[in-house]
């Protein structure tokens, strides 16, 4: 058990290795001159450009440059933002927080949804699995965004009452703040329970074929039963697994929805630091999501692992 | 985002093959032909303001007009232009490469297969959308560099594809008896192995086409697409947001295109998986 | 031979058919036969002949995904089963009619611990405690022959060589005293030196329980010790039977004498089974 996590973490270093230098390089490879953008104007004499550039290692080979960003990661350092002059990961851990909120809420109401509909779909059989999955198709087909546009849209004409954009912090007022994330989380769930319905779906059907769940027929079972501890039991687990790896699909989409929905989560946070050319914070928050990516990954290759040692043996 | 459907089931029936191939078809060729005849069918010059903003529907105006008084649906059309030629251009790249990058993987398998396989996972461990975003944020948003970006983005899940079925008919007896008589290398690839990516190819090709969209209209939308004047259908989709309850066509053209569009290459997808019968992966 | 003059299980012209995708698969055609109270009785044909079909009809038990037909009559202790409504039967299944089917690999949740799956078919059938469930799961597993029966009901099935998981499921299938077991092919897909271990236990069983037995099998070397008459399947159809001495000393069907020749005989070289 724990040289299976041994090795799935020793195969994520050099990915995460890779990732890092492409984070550094990325942010390295711009247009222009970095101190400038350090300086925020161009009103600089060449000595005072000479000194910021000293001060932020510019003037020391790439490889010094990039050694020198990785161990001020390790102390925690990812640098200041351009614009505040403030640490980033100060700036940027609040933001993550409501981002992990928003994301979290979207990934539990995909899982609902996803799971019942898919359940519906591959119990019922006939109409319900048709209207399910022809919906499911034309969702897919609609991009987050646009359901996040379209949802304002109609709430402004016909529900102007709710006030969509009034994102309350956490701590100020928790019963607003969970309301005001409700329909973000929902436009961005959208797309992901689709995929999960469809897993669903797959699972259900191909475990229902198996033999055991004859067995459990056979053993007189109710059905509700069969339905809780044969099927959902061993479908759930690949559909769990597919729900994690749909985090990198939220991330992503977060970005949107928080522009849309104005939520200070870390996704506007990039929005607003590609505008103002904030470099240290856009490396910086590329760097994270990527990692914790991996690590979810990680963990639901390992939790899988778990799981699968039972089922492949069987 | 769009994904292989995972498949637990028989076949679709004769008639249904084809029928959603043949939609697909349609509705690609219809999106072709406007788009490629856009500034001839357009009523209107796309980049051309009135003072007639806001307007809604009318025989002057089918789909209305935006805040500065320019033609919805002109725009939609233009619009259309680069969305697709990027997307098509950017996918063809990443198909390009995904082919070589595969086969010279799954192939020769052994370091080289390591290597070019660890460089993909490093590409794959970035949600694709914050990826295409800092590399368009760290190059400038210009087309050829959003061109760049998607095909980097996209090139893991083609090599992935195209791995798959050469790693497994590598292993094929009469591959293994080919080679034993002395039949050349490069034959056996030809004659075995590139059917067997054909297929695979040719859905997971549709179904990036359709994630494109999204990335490319998405990028619009929060502004690092397609530089200005020429209108594109994400940043429509942002600018309308300001006025959207004055004219809810500005919000409901884009995304109508939006999602034909998507839905065009996800039903395509499909139609190919019936035909050609490919389970996913 | 019947210990009754009515016997446990009387199926009349039973035919059965079953659809799956438009494609109709397995076919009974219209056969008749009777189980007395505590007899045993064998079915024997090649795969196909519609042997395994008739269990699952009798049990009303379709594979997922497929559609069935069922026709004539299954009465089980004066009722007909083919008319029960099915939560009726579910009552029935597993508490008066079990059955053991082929592969023990595939045939136990591989999520649930032993133990529970015989919990589970034990207190739904009785009204005991979860307690009480357990207790009597651990008798049945000791029964079954499993070794350590306690500890080991917390074992999960990949923990179980095929052998034992085999005598899961058969300790399963006795749990609740059933009239009639069926055995569906129940040592196929064992190894042969468990088959004759598996064969032994269910001959145990039987004994002890009273239990009437349908053992269902390819390979008449299975049958010989096992059953007291033997149908002899083809087809669909029935096209033998008897008491199991007279078939293999005098068999009429010429099918019946190809199935009997490929069972190799003890006088050659020792005890040789294939």
């Amino acid at each position: 058990m724990t040289r299976i996590v041994l090795v799935r973490l020793a195969w994520m270093l050099p990915i995460l290795f890779g990732v890092s230098v492409v984070a550094f390089a990325l942010m390295r490879a711009l247009p222009g001159d970095f101190a400038q953008a350090a300086a925020g104007t161009t009103d600089l004499s060449p000595e005072a450009l000479d000194t910021i550039r000293r001060g932020l290692g510019l003037d020391k080979p790439i490889w010094a440059q990039y050694l020198l960003w990785l161990g001020g990661l390790a102390s925690g350092d990812f640098g200041s933002s351009f614009v505040t002059h403030k640490p980033v990961l100060g700036e940027l851990l609040p933001r993550l927080a409501v981002t992990a909120e928003l994301t979290l809420m979207a990934g539990a109401m995909a899982m609902v949804l996803g799971v019942f509909t898919g359940l519906a779909s591959a119990r019922l059989r006939g109409r319900t699995d048709w209207f399910v999955r022809g919906f499911n198709g034309l969702l897919l087909a609609v991009p987050n965004f646009v359901v996040a546009t379209l949802i304002v849209l109609l709430a402004g004409l016909y529900f102007p009452e709710l006030g969509i954009f009034n994102y309350t912090p956490f701590f100020t007022d928790p019963l607003g703040n969970l309301g005001s994330m409700l329909l973000p989380a929902f436009a961005l769930a959208l797309a992901v329970s689709v995929t999960i319905s469809e897993n669903t779906r797959a699972a259900v059907l191909e475990v229902s074929s198996q033999d055991f769940v004859m067995v459990a027929r056979a053993k007189g079972l109710r059905p509700g039963a069969i339905l809780r501890n044969y099927l959902v039991r061993n479908a759930l687990t690949p559909v769990i697994t597919v729900t994690g790896l749909q985090l990198a699909s939220l991330l992503g989409g977060s970005i949107l929805i928080e522009t849309i929905f104005t939520i200070p989560g870390m996704g506007q946070y990039l929005f607003d630091s590609i505008t103002s050319r904030d470099y240290p914070v856009i490396q910086a928050i590329v760097l994270v999501a990527a990692v914790i990516v991996l690590l979810v990954n990680v963990l639901v290759d390992v939790a899988y692992a778990r799981v699968d040692a039972r089922v492949s043996y069987g | 985002m769009v994904e292989a459907r995972p498949v637990a089931e028989a076949p679709a029936p004769r008639k249904r093959r084809h029928l959603l191939l043949v939609l697909g078809v349609v509705m690609l060729v219809t999106m072709l032909l406007v788009t490629a005849f856009g500034p001839w069918i357009a009523p209107y010059d796309a980049i051309a303001t009135s003072p007639n903003s806001l307007a809604g529907p009318s025989a002057e105006h089918w789909l209305g007009t935006d805040s500065i008084g320019r033609d919805v649906l002109s725009r939609l059309i233009i619009g259309g232009r680069t969305t697709l030629l990027i997307t098509f251009v950017a996918v063809s790249l990443a198909v390009a490469a995904g082919l070589v990058l595969g086969l010279v993987s799954g192939y020769v398998g052994g370091l080289a297969d390591e290597l070019i396989m660890r460089a993909l996972d490093i590409v794959f461990a970035f949600p694709v959308f914050l990826l295409a975003i800092a590399v368009v944020a760290a190059l400038g948003p210009t087309v050829p560099n959003l061109i760049l970006t998607i095909a980097i983005v996209y090139t893991p899940i083609m090599a992935r594809v195209v791995r798959a079925p050469v790693l497994s008919v590598k292993r094929w007896d009469h591959v293994e008896a080919a080679r034993s008589v002395g039949v050349g290398e490069l034959r056996i690839a030809i004659v075995h192995v590139l059917p067997m990516v054909v297929s695979p190819i040719l859905v997971q090709t549709s179904l990036t086409l359709a994630n494109t969209i999204f990335t490319v209209t998405a990028l619009s939308f929060l502004g690092i697409g397609p530089p200005p004047p020429d209108p594109n259908w994400g940043g429509m989709l942002s600018e309308a947001r300001q006025f959207m309850e004055l004219a809810p066509l500005t919000v409901i053209g884009p995304a109508a295109a939006i999602v034909f569009a998507t839905l065009t290459f996800i039903v395509l997808a499909n139609g190919l998986r019936d035909l050609l019968d490919v389970g996913s992966h | 031979m019947a210990t009754s003059d009515k016997p446990l299980l009387q199926v009349q012209r039973l035919s059965a058919q079953f659809t799956r995708d438009g494609v109709v698969s397995q076919v009974v055609k219209g056969i008749s036969f009777d189980i007395a109270a505590g007899e045993a009785v064998g079915f024997v044909g090649e795969s196909g002949c519609g042997k395994s079909v008739t269990a699952r009809a009798m049990m009303r038990l379709a594979p997922e995904g497929s559609s069935v037909e069922l026709g004539g009559e299954v009465r089980f202790d004066g009722q007909d089963l083919l008319q029960l409504r099915e939560a009726d039967m579910c009552n029935i299944r597993g508490q008066r009619i079990a059955m053991v089917f082929q592969d023990p690999m595939t045939s136990l949740n591989p999520v649930l611990s032993v133990g529970a799956q015989i919990d589970d078919i034990v207190s739904r059938h009785t009204g005991m405690s979860r307690a009480q469930a357990r207790r009597r799961t651990v008798e049945l597993l000791g029964l079954v022959g499993i070794r350590d029966a306690a500890r080991r009901a917390d074992d999960f099935p990949h923990q179980f060589s095929g052998g034992m998981r085999q005598r899961v499921l058969i300790a399963i299938a006795v749990s609740c005293q059933p009239e009639l077991l069926i055995a569906d092919e129940p040592t196929t897909a064992l190894d042969v030196t468990v088959q004759a271990q598996i064969l032994r236990l269910l001959l145990r069983l039987r004994q002890e329980l009273g239990m009437a037995l349908m053992l269902i099998t390819h390979d008449f070397g299975v049958i010989a010790g096992m059953v007291e008459r033997v149908y002899v399947m083809l087809d669909g159809q029935i096209v033998e039977s008897g008491a199991v001495d007279d078939i293999f000393a005098r068999p009429q069907h010429d099918y019946t004498r190809a199935l009997l020749d490929a069972v190799p005989r003890l006088e050659s070289a020792g005890r040789t089974r294939s």
